[in-house]
């Protein structure tokens, strides 16, 4: 009626009988868009194309094809059911069917036959409810970002006072920050010998700006001195990273505080060397905390790419060679390979002088995500939701069909916008026995397909097949392009694809 | 014939369906739209062909549409061939069937007369 409808939430009803959808829709129609679905399959292939864009779904128990728990369980496997609650509507009432939706993430049980200002007032509440969990994880985002980078920026300004009296820019904290960061991350990815969360890992981030601040008490004319330092000038020189420990220990007031102790860790093990012959206490492999070897190998390949009074930057690919052939001092092999596989994101970092960016919004999110109450997929959906609308402007341009099968349960869903030459329903359930398709491949294709699928991996989960089909009573020739979907226990879970008419066979 | 007239002529309960639904023109509305809901015809049809799992979701329907509209007569008998299917009694929901039949038949007459006056 007016512009404002297009803001109006939508809700999705789900029922096999039309005059129950009806009943549904006029009592709710006045405030809400309504799309409808007759069975729990349809249900799905809406919510795969609107997912957050549904502020409700009313879902009834008993329909054909796929049922509400069956819809349920795939909400609950795609992740859908934290975002868009779920309100059951079931003649249905007894306590056992009713204790099964609730365990499956519902958010109200209405019982038929329902009343009409009952189940006006519910599905408010329970819009309500969750735009104000959203709008929570919203505000908590901001505040924990503003609080962050205050912090931040107090700890940066300290760590620059010892780098200005270094005559440096000021750069060298920052870096050594985003490299034991991006360092930290690769490690927790190819191995859990060290139990480092995500917020540990700002934790190690931030500490890393203080690891030189024991420089403070070096005499200037030692300091700033060009030429090599003599036997003495070294000692004292070497005495930083104890000098700054020490200079944490005697702030009586944070002893107990996180930050604190990993600062005092990456303070006094900075120097030590993997083999053992560091300074200043020569622990060796394992004794040397991993804050303190993360950091010790981002401030060598900082050093290394930077201009010193008494030497040049080396590019990144020499800086990279001269750690990794052990030149620069002995690390851990882990950290080496790290270091070797994370090459672009440390270059990228490197030619990063934003201080804006070395704090991003990202990580206050990342760092959100990780309470349970907060898990909340929706950033991530919403991405999902721009890449669709973008891949729905560029696909609809084609006549290819775009199609995903998903093996658990078996179905495949066909992009409406491209649907191609099928002229099919959204989603097809048990696929292998849908007449239609076996009228228009033949079983031998079916099953060379199936074999192709079979030998793709997680490594390599591209395929292509190609086969003859039947449009419009003619033989064409069809390429379809595959690649297999798999989850995290490595087990295939589908597959996503497009096939390609090719032309009519002469 | 009015709306509570039409109620009372088929065993249903206006009084119930008008605390429920609220509006007496929407109540209307879904009464005269009852008689295009297929999921009687499909019942009886899954029955002859013993498909009983398919009867059984018409019959779950059907007891559902008439609950909701408080068609009270044609939800009890609804009801209870549901409950004899989702039992897997058969020959039970068989020997149910005409009353089902009879009440179905009464209230789409009661229905049809109340909607040629409207």
């Amino acid at each position: 009626m007016s512009l404002f409808n297009i803001d109006r939430p939508k809700v999705l009803i789900v029922d096999d009988s039309e005059t129950n959808r009806d009943i549904l829709s006029e009592i709710l129609g006045d405030e809400y868009d309504i799309i409808e679905a007759v069975n729990g399959a349809e249900a799905i292939a809406v919510l795969q194309k609107e997912s957050v864009n549904i502020s409700l779904v009313l879902l009834d128990i008993v329909m054909p094809v796929m049922d509400g728990y069956e819809v349920l369980s795939v909400m609950n496997d795609k992740h859908w059911i934290n975002d868009v609650p779920v309100i059951m509507i079931s003649s249905d009432n007894s306590i056992s069917s009713m204790r099964r939706a609730y365990e499956l993430g519902i958010t109200e049980f209405i019982s038929r036959p329902f009343d009409a200002l009952i189940v006006r007032h519910r599905a408010v509440n329970t819009i309500m409810l969750y735009a104000k969990q959203k709008k929570l994880v919203g505000m908590v985002t901001d505040q924990m970002y503003e609080k962050e980078k205050d912090s931040h920026m107090m700890i940066n300004i300290l760590s620059h006072i010892v780098e200005f009296r270094n005559g440096e820019s000021g750069m060298h904290v920052l870096h050594v920050r985003q490299y034991t960061e991006v360092l930290l991350r690769q490690l927790v990815q190819i191995t859990d010998m060290y139990d480092i969360s995500e917020s540990h890992i700002s934790l190690i981030g931030k500490a890393s700006a203080l690891h030189d601040i024991g420089k403070i008490s070096v005499p200037d004319h030692i300091l700033n001195k060009p030429g090599r330092f003599t036997p003495e000038e070294f000692e004292i020189m070497k005495s930083h990273s104890m000098a700054g420990a020490t200079m944490l220990r005697e702030i009586k007031a944070y002893q107990n505080e996180p930050l604190v102790k990993v600062a005092y860790e990456i303070c006094r093990w900075h120097h030590e060397r993997y083999d053992g012959k560091g300074y200043p206490d020569g622990l060796k492999g394992e004794e040397i905390p991993i804050s303190a070897q993360v950091v010790a190998l981002a401030d060598v390949y900082d050093a290394l790419t930077s201009e010193r009074i008494y030497k040049k930057a080396f590019p990144h690919e020499k800086a990279i060679e001269m750690i990794v052939n052990g030149e620069c001092g002995m690390f851990n092999p882990l950290l080496i390979q790290c270091l070797e596989k994370s090459q672009e994101a440390i270059y990228k970092a490197s030619h990063d002088d934003d201080i804006d960016e070395v704090m991003d919004r990202d990580a206050v999110a990342r760092n959100i995500m990780q309470y349970a109450e907060l898990s909340s997929s929706e950033e991530i959906l919403r991405l999902l939701d721009f890449e669709r609308m973008k891949n729905k402007f560029f696909s609809g341009l084609s006549k290819d069909i775009h199609f995903e099968y998903t093996i658990s349960p078996p179905m495949v869903t066909i992009d409406p916008n491209n649907s191609g030459f099928l002229y099919e329903k959204a989603v097809i359930m048990n696929p292998l026995e849908n007449e239609k398709l076996k009228s228009i491949i033949s079983p031998e294709d079916v099953s060379g397909f199936l074999e192709r699928l079979g030998e793709t991996s997680k490594e390599s989960p591209d395929m292509e097949y190609r086969c003859k089909t039947v449009l419009d009573c003619e033989p064409h020739n069809m390429q379809i392009y595959c690649r297999s979907v798999w989850n995290s226990s490595g087990e295939l879970t589908g597959v996503i694809g497009k096939a390609v008419d090719l032309g009519y066979i002469q | 014939m009015t709306l509570k007239e039409c109620y009372n002529a088929l065993g249903g309960d206006y009084n119930d369906v008008m605390s429920r639904l609220m509006m007496e023109k929407l109540v209307q509305k879904f009464v005269m739209k009852f008689l295009s809901d297929a999921s009687y015809k499909n019942l009886i049809s899954d029955m002859n062909e013993k498909k009983y799992d398919e009867a059984f979701r018409e019959a779950h329907t059907l007891k559902g549409v008439s609950q909701n509209l408080s068609f009270t007569k044609l939800y009890l008998s609804s009801e209870a061939v549901t409950e004899a299917l989702r039992a897997g009694d058969y020959d039970k929901a068989y020997s149910l069937l005409p009353q089902l039949e009879a009440d179905y038949e009464q209230t789409v007459s009661v229905i049809n007369e109340f909607s040629s006056g409207v």
